[in-house]
């Protein structure tokens, strides 16, 4: 038998989960963890979401260190390597007059990550630590970062491109340095770990706190 | 939290009573459109990958690139690198548009197999990775880090690359994995 569910209250406390594949709901039942609609896995929550994105968010802190110390690119002219930081590159974009070009450099491959890194661990941490925030500002938050962090595989796209118009031997040539492949690994864990996130926690947390409240309250 | 979706007319959307995040699309696009949409940037992806982007004038020889040149230049000092750039801008857009393909195909022909859930499923983890967007925003700003060094032309397969990211919109736009569904089970 099928139950239907009620509107306005969350499928976890009327025993129901909705497949993420097929959007079809159904039944929670503890020997059940497949979709009986479209045989795909199916959860209550994302299993150890908070383990893996944390998991994922050390994996990426400290691929950061390498990624913004080492050179990312080396320029080779005239049989003189010339090494190129993730900063000094910004730099020598300052320097050319080109603000609006460093800028989005910038924002890509500094900001976003860095940012990103610090916006997860905030709400792993308020929802691990229970703190009374707004749960859609800290979905908004999530959602923001969500959608920034793909833009910051720019910078290995235009690596790319670099390497591959510069072309010319000796005498002028682009390759890809250390920094590159530490940014690649910073860029796809942060990309995981907020997909391995499931931003219903969010809202657990809050719940969790207020029947707390509630029963502190009753005593 | 549980939300009921009512009846809407097309081209509406339906959001969640608690994060306000869309949950149903009711998109105005048929799977017969879809295909058609599909179809055409499959085609226009051939040229789109492989020819040239854009061409560099530099110490009298003129050089054109490529996207998939790009990206395999690079396998041997850096594979991890290329990868990721290959899996991004060339594998995963183009198995996301092969997947709504064959999906809609199905759809569109009355068609059930059996393999098509995990279609679904590969479609929905796909559209995350497909970052075409992104390629465009890279190439403008190479071209200006470029124009610095050398005379820069646009390619031919820059056009395409615009028509193929125009439609790669299009099709994430009005794909919706749960309508998708529905019209599975109702086959």
């Amino acid at each position: 038998m099928k139950k239907v569910a009620i509107p306005g209250v969350s499928g976890k406390k009327q025993g129901l989960h909705v497949c993420s594949t097929c959007g079809n709901y159904s039944e929670h039942q503890t020997h059940i963890s497949l979709c009986p609609i479209c045989d795909n896995q199916i959860y209550l929550r994302k299993k150890n979401s908070l383990q893996k994105t944390w998991a994922l968010l050390i994996t990426a802190i400290i691929f950061i260190i390498p990624a913004n110390v080492y050179p990312i690119t080396y320029l080779l002219k005239n049989n003189i390597l010339y090494p190129d930081t993730i900063f000094s590159g910004i730099i020598s974009l300052v320097d050319s007059d080109m603000i609006g070009i460093a800028i989005i450099v910038f924002v890509a491959s500094i900001l976003v990550p860095i940012l990103k890194i610090f916006a997860l661990i905030f709400i792993l941490l308020a929802v691990q630590l229970r703190w009374r925030l707004s749960a859609t500002k800290q979905l908004l938050i999530f959602t923001f970062v969500d959608w920034i962090g793909r833009w910051s595989i720019l910078d290995l796209f235009v690596i790319s491109i670099m390497v591959a118009v510069f072309d010319k031997g000796n005498l002028l040539s682009v390759y890809p340095g250390i920094a590159a492949t530490s940014f690649t690994i910073v860029v796809i864990t942060t990309l995981f770990a907020a997909h391995s996130f499931d931003t219903r926690l969010i809202w657990d947390a809050q719940t969790l706190t207020d029947t707390q409240n509630n029963n502190i309250q009753e005593r | 939290m549980t939300s009921e979706i009512p009846d809407i007319k097309t081209g509406h959307t339906a959001k969640c009573i608690r994060c306000e995040r869309v949950i149903y699309n009711n998109s105005a696009c048929h799977p017969s459109a879809m295909l058609a949409l599909c179809l055409s940037a499959l085609i226009i992806s051939v040229p789109a990958f492989n020819q040239p982007l854009i061409s560099l004038h530099l110490l009298s020889i003129t050089e054109d690139t490529n996207l998939i040149q790009g990206a395999l230049m690079m396998i041997d000092i850096a594979p991890i690198v290329s990868f990721v750039v290959l899996f991004c801008a060339v594998i995963a857009p183009t198995m996301l548009i092969i997947s709504i393909a064959i999906s809609s195909a199905c759809l569109t022909f009355q068609y059930k197999p059996s393999f098509l859930p995990k279609i679904f499923k590969i479609t929905r983890h796909l559209i995350h990775w497909s970052m075409l967007e992104v390629y465009m925003v890279s190439l403008m700003v190479a071209m200006f880090k470029l124009m610095n060094y050398a005379d820069l032309y646009i390619g031919f397969g820059f056009y395409f690359f615009i028509a193929l990211l125009l439609l790669n919109m299009m099709i994430i736009s009005n794909y919706s994995n749960h309508q998708y569904w529905e019209k599975y089970n109702n086959l």
